[in-house]
């Protein structure tokens, strides 16, 4: 059998193209993604359009700090900056997250600093709202944080933050913010001189936590909103005391806008009409933003920060080792792989967004720009941290001809990422499933195929045996099959059968030919026999002698013919006996000797004993054959050799003839019937089945005969091998 | 008064030729061409012995079916195959449907009325009573009896069934135990135009088989390799 791929590994190999089914899904589901982003966009799209038409032609929610006519107010403003997280009053600044890096840092007037040149003072303040609050914070550095102490009544013998509130047409109102000890700080309404508080009782409205820092102190301030109404103006400013002796103020920092002819500022914060507005679009995932001309924002709702949905699976406890624990272990490394394997081909959808805090003023987008400028636009932008993807659409809102202000809308591409990735993952778990179940289908099919075939070509190789000698005509062997192997099993008993037939003919053919010769020969012999009687005196002539003889070669001619096929059928119902192979030949040799004494015969036995189990009539006839052509073809006055040898596994007989060699290809040839090297003597008839009744016998014995040209000299070597009955025993 | 052979072979010169020859050698002579010819004839005019060819016109097996037929009519007639079909199966069966010899063509015709002599001169020594044989007919080498009259071999008593062929190799042999008789000389004992040292292989394997089929350690025939045979008197 020549090496190559079973039929099996081939199959298999196939099989493998099943895998290009996830990466056909991979293909599919990333264009799937191109598609459901687009979606996305336009139902982003639509949604902007949708925010921008309800605050369409309504003037009134940009219109708390603009005037209808768009002259820009000569008041000083300040703005609170829309919170995406609710804040904590504890000092930590944490919940800020980006809002606070947005504080702007205020100095000491030129005026404290000129009085205490050393004293290090500065404040990073930020607005934000969230909800009904709005949250300040104060981020102070002071290279003495002075706590005001127990039983002093004044309340600006330390350090501490003065908010100042007025309603219009109305008073001012004070107060105060200061603590003890780190936590929860004093609010007291005070006096004009921020001195004394008017009542002893503290503002619970307000709330205020104050903590130490590295390098100072911080203070978040959260203010309801209703003490805040839309035309509340504010101020406030950071009081610092250092002096434990006397407790001046070193220094005073407004945190809010200063003009000489006011010192109260504006704040302005999205109208409450849009947040009710917006509160209905309000969704988890969406974020929308309403911004002014100027940029700034009206109103923000929702939140793009999105839960991570992909379901986590855990490593199983190994408590309960069942199937399900197993089934369990499996699947968790499967996922795990998997998902490992997502990290490099496709997007991961983000945990957690770091966008959340930025600020629209801090994108400057250009889609807002062209949103003002009244164009519809969308753009996509990766997230501050690059782990998403998100996607904003702009729109304008209009009042009459003017754009008041845009609206965007902001949405993460989580949802479609993961979606993309569960339905990987989907695909790529019934693929697997799929080449499994058809690997192994296929398996057991090459198998059962390579089987079959196999069996098929042994019963093949069994039908002819190594004489080319049909043994069976019919293959059992899937006979039965209705498919193509079945149909090739037919066609090659088919085959055998024709096969058989024809070479029963051949074989038959020398046997009918002398059957048919025979006849007619027996009518000339018996024709001269009757002619002799009947003419005495014929016998005599030297013509009739040579008619019978010519009548006696063909009579040779015939047995010769016939014996082939005769001895086959003998030979089927000989019995084999245990023959010292040795002494055999010896006794032949001499034997020959005597009966031709013409013939000098050499004999070189080269081994002791030689024990074969053989047919020892049939083993001396195929030496006569042998001899004889040995005989024939020995140059005039040389020997016969006749060497008796062991070789491996076998005892061989050599017959050696010295003469002219074999010509080229005969070598293989000789042992056919009918296969005749020439004669010697004309008288002789050489009908070329002597070697093929040697041929028939080695067969028989299960041994071999072979003829090759002598090495050196000129000559023939015969050499018949059989099988030794004990191979391992050797007596030499 | 003359004995009557019957001849029956479809090949018209082939049977004219048998006929004439024994004619000359006196025997009355009757020649059929086919089965149903020579069974119709023999049934009104039974020969005293009969020689057929097997293949008998169309009939491949015509001379074996002749041959069962003669049986039923008559079980002692010795029957002779005369035939082209030289093969073991043939010769089986033609034995072991009583014929008292089986001959290949091409054949010699002075050995065929040779061998019709012996024939009748068994059937003749059949006919005799026990009694009446002597003891010099009988050569007897130790397990092995040998009758010259009735030319019957019997080995440890039980009687061997052989054609003429047969008898004269194992006589031969037997006469002089120990001897080797050598190709050459069987072919003569054969009696038969062509013979080759095959020819007496097959004989020997056959008659051995003979042997063995009434003692399975029948070893007294020896292959004297190159040679020819010889009859061991001792195993």
């Amino acid at each position: 059998m020549r090496s190559g791929f079973s039929i099996r590994s081939k199959l298999l190999l196939v099989a493998l193209l099943l895998l290009l089914i996830p990466w056909m899904s991979y293909i599919y589901v990333r264009d799937m993604k191109a598609f459901l982003l687009s979606g996305q966009e336009d139902a982003l799209s639509l949604a902007a359009r949708a925010v921008a038409t309800v605050l369409h032609d309504r003037p009134e929610f940009f219109d708390d700090n603009t005037v209808a006519d768009g002259t820009p107010s000569q008041e000083n403003e300040i703005y609170a900056f829309p919170l995406p997280n609710y804040i904590n009053i504890n000092g930590d600044l944490s919940d800020w997250g980006e809002q606070a890096k947005q504080a702007t840092n205020y100095s000491p007037e030129p005026v404290d600093l000129a009085l205490y040149p050393n004293n290090t003072i500065s404040v990073n303040h930020v607005l934000g709202y969230r909800g009904s609050y709005i949250y300040a914070l104060f981020e102070v550095e002071d290279d003495a944080v002075l706590f005001r102490r127990k039983g002093f009544l004044r309340v600006d013998a330390a350090d501490h933050i003065r908010l100042t509130l007025q309603d219009p047409g109305r008073l001012e109102t004070r107060y105060t913010l200061t603590a003890q000890k780190p936590g929860r700080m004093s609010i007291y309404l005070m006096d004009e001189n921020w001195q004394y508080p008017i009542t002893g009782e503290p503002n619970y409205d307000l709330a205020a936590e104050i903590d130490i820092s590295d390098r100072g102190y911080n203070v978040e301030l959260r203010i309801p909103r209703f003490m805040l109404s839309s035309d509340t103006r504010i101020k406030m400013v950071v009081a610092d005391v250092d002096d434990t002796e006397v407790f001046s103020i070193q220094a005073l920092i407004p945190t809010t806008p200063q003009n000489e002819t006011d010192e109260l500022s504006r704040l302005q914060v999205q109208s409450p009409e849009i947040a009710k507005i917006l509160k209905g679009l309000d969704r988890s995932d969406t974020r929308i933003w309403v911004i002014d001309k100027d940029k700034q924002v009206r109103a923000v709702v929702g939140n793009i920060l999105t839960e991570d949905n992909l379901e986590q699976i855990n490593r199983p406890k190994s408590a309960n080792k069942n199937l399900r624990y197993f089934w369990d272990y499996v699947r968790y490394y499967y996922t795990r792989t998997l998902r490992t394997i997502f990290t490099y081909i496709i997007e991961q959808p983000a945990v957690n967004f770091a966008d959340h805090e930025r600020s629209t003023e801090q994108r400057n987008d250009q889609i807002i720009e062209r949103a003002l400028l009244g164009a519809i636009s969308s753009d996509r932008r990766p997230s501050l941290d690059n782990q998403g993807t998100i996607l904003m659409s702009a729109h304008p809102v209009y009042l009459g001809d003017n754009i008041p202000g845009a609206v965007v809308v902001e949405q993460s591409t989580n949802q479609v990422t993961r979606r993309q990735q569960e339905t990987l993952e989907n695909v790529i778990s019934v693929t697997l499933l799929v080449l499994i179940t058809v690997a192994t289908a296929l398996l057991i099919f090459a198998s059962r195929l390579t089987l079959r075939i196999r069996r098929l070509r042994n019963a093949t190789d069994g039908a002819i045996d190594r004489d080319g000698r049909i043994v069976t005509q019919k293959l059992l062997a899937e006979a039965s099959s209705g498919d193509e192997i079945g149909d090739l099993s037919r066609s090659v008993s088919n085959m055998l059968g024709r096969l058989s037939q024809y070479t029963s003919y051949l074989r038959g053919l020398p046997d009918t030919l002398a059957h048919e010769v025979s006849n007619p020969l027996n009518v000339v012999n018996s024709s001269l026999h009757n002619l002799q009687q009947e003419m005495p005196g014929s016998g005599e002539s030297k013509y009739m002698q040579r008619a019978k003889n010519g009548i006696a070669r063909i009579g040779n001619i015939l047995r010769n013919l016939t014996e082939a096929a005769n001895l086959e059928q003998a030979m089927q119902s000989e019995t084999r006996e245990t023959v010292d192979l040795v002494k055999m030949i010896e006794s032949y040799v001499d034997g020959y000797s005597i009966s031709n004494p013409e013939q000098a015969f050499e004999l070189d036995i080269e081994t002791k004993r030689l024990m074969v189990e053989i047919a020892p009539d049939y083993i001396a006839q195929a030496l006569d054959k042998l001899v004889d052509n040995a005989i024939d073809f020995a140059a005039l006055g040389t020997a016969i050799t006749i060497r008796v040898k062991r070789s491996d596994k076998s005892a061989q007989i050599d017959v050696v003839n010295l003469g002219s060699r074999l010509p080229e290809g005969m070598a293989e040839r000789i042992f056919e019937p009918l296969v005749s090297l020439g004669r010697k003597d004309a008288q002789k008839t050489r009908l070329g089945m002597g070697l093929y009744v040697v041929k028939l016998i080695a067969s028989f014995h299960d041994g071999d005969v072979q003829a090759q040209n002598q090495i050196g000299t000129d000559g023939v070597v015969f050499s018949l091998s059989l099988p030794l009955n004990n191979p391992a025993a050797r007596d030499d | 008064m003359a004995r009557k052979v019957a001849i029956v072979e479809d090949d018209f010169d082939q049977r004219e030729n048998y006929a004439d020859a024994l004619q000359k050698s006196g025997y009355e002579v009757a020649t059929y061409a086919n089965r149903t010819e020579a069974l119709n004839g023999m049934r009104n005019d039974m020969p005293d012995l009969a020689i057929l060819d097997i293949m008998l016109e169309n009939e491949m097996d015509g001379g074996f079916d002749l041959c069962r037929d003669l049986r039923a009519l008559s079980p002692t007639l010795p029957i002779i195959f005369l035939t082209a079909r030289d093969s073991d199966i043939d010769r089986v069966s033609g034995l072991r449907l009583d014929a008292w010899d089986y001959l290949t063509k091409p054949l010699n015709m002075q050995f065929l009325s040779v061998r019709i002599n012996s024939l009748f001169r068994i059937v003749d020594s059949l006919g005799r009573s026990a009694a009446d044989i002597s003891n010099s007919d009988l050569l007897v080498i130790d397990e092995l009896e040998i009758d010259e009259h009735s030319m019957s071999i019997r080995w440890k008593g039980q009687e061997l069934s052989l054609t003429l062929t047969e008898f004269w190799l194992i006589e031969s042999m037997a006469r002089h135990p120990g001897h080797v008789k050598t190709y050459e000389n069987m072919m003569q004992i054969t009696r038969q135009s062509y013979v080759e040292r095959n020819t007496i292989n097959g004989y020997i394997r056959r008659i051995r088989n003979k042997f063995k089929e009434v003692d399975s350690n029948f070893k007294n025939i020896q292959t004297v390799f190159g040679v020819g045979y010889k009859w061991n008197p001792h195993d």
